[in-house]
């Protein structure tokens, strides 16, 4: 009975290590630049196509990760600039970006299937005798993912809390337009902005499909929605409420289909984000006042 | 010529129930500024309860799908239980996720609860048979003494009677003050608010409207096609519908029986005339993408639509047709107007 808590909290601790990697990514990117961004599924998707390619071709799943985190930074930097910024200065307000995001989710989605030809693609890396510690037991890969997420927010906090740069995101974050006038550079902030987090959302897609062992168009579209959760759970803006909200969902998905609900797992990841909504609407009210968009 | 008839028939049905989708999003955000990312799920409600009450019971050995709700059901009621089914689905869902939040939250928070019920419905096979979805909906109209091509005719005329009488019931409602309360809602939420318009009553008012017809336009739909799977519900289908009223006129009944006419319609049965290029699907991926192009594009050249929504005028009394102070004072008033 507690052998079967244990091990599914085991497994939720890994699931919460891909969504936090991805919704780290998400709400940095919502916390600064207010664009609440349904493409972002699409460009976790293409990061996992860019890792799938390069192991295909021979190269260690580390390639992968390094390959799949320039693929979403290089995407995101250019829908951030190219399309997001246009509508902005157009005077699109926070609704019409997401559609326009939603839009561009389509876009990529659809095109990936296109070049994919509909098909899903095996992706196995490094398989090897499972650990077992106590009850748990789980493989090195996933030992890894956890790995990988510590070393991520670990990096990312440091990033925002002791360096100049962290400092300038989270002047950003908290107000653009005093930001500029203590004089920020904005611009590059934004820029720096698109580039981490697709960097993030990369990674993230190349560890989901590491833990799922398969790769096809709607990989990132099916994760997306437990990411927007665990990202608008945490608050807009911060990475350690994004890996708490992660956590505490990972840990429910997995706990409920231990005990015999796998048909409402997922379901039950949302019960979470529904039941906040419900008892404390204030997680989702903070930024109330500010609807601008900020990204030009 | 008769294959044309049939093609053009089946076109008109569905023509008719876009029509009626998208009256019901034009309602919820034309008019009130409510985000309705789940509105596929309303209408799948409808297209269930419809069909699984239209069924009989699938107790016996050839049962090959279990559904809830089997009665076998009369042919008015069906459709009458779908539409409430949408409503009171809307109603629940409203409940919570209509809270006062940003209209991108808002937004995110459907597209969740539209997968979660997606998911639901595919993995729980008790509710309406799972991924397989319900098939052999039996038609209503079946009564008639008409072969199988005038039965399409009869049927999309069917759906117009539909189309016709919601168009006339919303478009009295939202010159009726209901319909002004909404704007001024969508407009300025905070000094509707202070005019003493009790905000979280009407969106969940303006909700429950949308439910039902959205629940109407799922049931009318089964009865067509006779089939409902969890297929047909994706969020890019709620996609389409917003394409369209966006194409056509955010606002405007006019504008958004253009757009529907334009997108779902003539945009994605034009595609099925191309020649088909690459593998078998490649089409189909092709055309998604570009319904995600042309919503982006049109939100660039022409944010407000084809036809955008009037500047509203003085009318004097009651707007709905049949209370129209007369025939000869309107036709006067229209006529003797200034060209803008």
């Amino acid at each position: 009975m507690l052998d079967t808590l244990a091990s599914a909290v085991a497994f939720g601790v890994v699931l919460a290590s891909v969504i936090a990697i991805a919704a780290m990514g998400f709400t940095i990117q919502f916390g600064l630049t207010n664009v609440l961004n349904l493409s972002y599924g699409g460009i976790m998707t293409i990061g996992g196509f860019a890792a799938y390619l390069v192991t295909s071709h021979g190269l260690s799943a580390w390639y992968g990760l390094a390959v799949g985190a320039v693929a979403g930074a290089i995407v995101t930097l250019v829908v951030g600039r190219g399309i997001f910024a246009v509508y902005a200065r157009r005077g699109a307000r926070v609704f019409e970006m997401m559609m326009v995001t939603l839009g561009l989710g389509l876009v990529i989605d659809y095109g990936l299937q296109a070049l994919s030809r509909n098909n899903i693609y095996e992706f196995t890396v490094l398989q090897s005798a499972p650990i077992s510690l106590g009850p748990i037991i789980l493989t090195p890969t996933e030992v890894i993912i956890i790995g990988i997420g510590l070393a991520l927010f670990a990096g990312l906090e440091a990033l925002l809390r002791l360096t100049k740069i962290g400092k300038a995101l989270r002047a950003m974050a908290a107000d653009p337009a005093l930001a500029r006038a203590c004089g920020i550079r904005t611009r590059q902030i934004v820029v720096l902005t698109w580039l981490l987090s697709g960097a993030l959302c990369g990674l993230a897609g190349v560890v989901y499909i590491i833990n799922s062992q398969s790769v096809g168009y709607t990989t990132g579209e099916l994760f997306l929605p437990l990411v927007i959760a665990a990202a608008i759970l945490g608050g807009a803006g911060s990475p350690a409420g994004a890996v708490l909200a992660s956590l505490l969902m990972g840990i429910v998905t997995q706990v409920v289909a231990a005990y015999g609900g796998s048909l409402y797992s997922t379901a039950a990841g949302f019960g979470v984000l529904v039941i906040v909504l419900l008892s404390r609407p204030s997680a989702v009210l903070t930024k109330q006042a500010n609807e601008e968009l900020t990204l030009a | 010529m008769s294959a044309w008839s049939y093609y053009i028939s089946t076109l008109a049905v569905y023509f008719g129930i876009d029509v009626l989708s998208g009256i019901s999003l034009n309602l919820q955000y034309g008019y009130a500024g409510v985000v309705n990312l789940a509105f596929i799920i309303f209408q799948s409600v409808g297209a269930y309860v419809a069909a699984a009450t239209a069924l009989g019971p699938d107790t016996g050995a050839g049962a090959f799908q279990h559904y809830i709700f089997a009665a076998s059901l009369p042919f008015p009621l069906p459709l009458v239980l779908a539409t409430l089914a949408g409503g009171a689905l809307a109603g629940v869902v409203g409940l919570f996720s209509l809270r006062r939040m940003r209209r991108d939250y808002q937004g995110a928070i459907m597209l969740i609860v539209s997968l979660i019920a997606l998911q639901v419905v595919t993995a729980d096979v008790s509710l309406f048979n799972g991924s397989n979805g319900l098939t052999g909906v039996p038609k209503p109209l079946s009564f008639l003494p008409v072969g199988p091509l005038a039965y399409q005719w009869v049927y999309a005329g069917w759906v117009f009677v539909f189309c016709v009488a919601v168009y006339l019931l919303v478009r009295w409602l939202s010159r009726s003050p209901w319909g002004r309360a909404l704007k001024a809602m969508r407009d300025q939420e905070e000094a509707a608010g202070a005019i003493g318009l009790n905000i979280t009553v009407l969106r969940l008012q303006v909700f429950v409207v949308g439910g039902l017809i959205a629940g109407l336009s799922g049931g009318l739909l089964v009865e067509y096609i006779g089939a409902w799977s969890p297929g047909a519900w994706g969020y890019a289908e709620t996609f389409v519908i917003f394409t369209a009223i966006f194409v056509g006129g955010l606002g405007n009944y006019r504008g958004v029986v253009l757009g529907v006419l334009l997108v779902p319609v003539v945009f994605l049965q034009v595609t099925q005339f191309l020649p088909q290029i690459g593998y078998p699907g490649l089409m189909d991926s092709l055309e998604w993408v570009v319904i995600g192009l042309l919503f982006m594009f049109c939100l660039l050249v022409r944010p407000r639509g084809i036809l955008p929504e009037r500047k509203p005028e003085a009318t004097e009394g009651n707007a709905f047709p049949f209370a129209t102070p007369g025939l000869l004072p309107y036709l006067r008033r229209r006529l003797g107007r200034p060209l803008a």
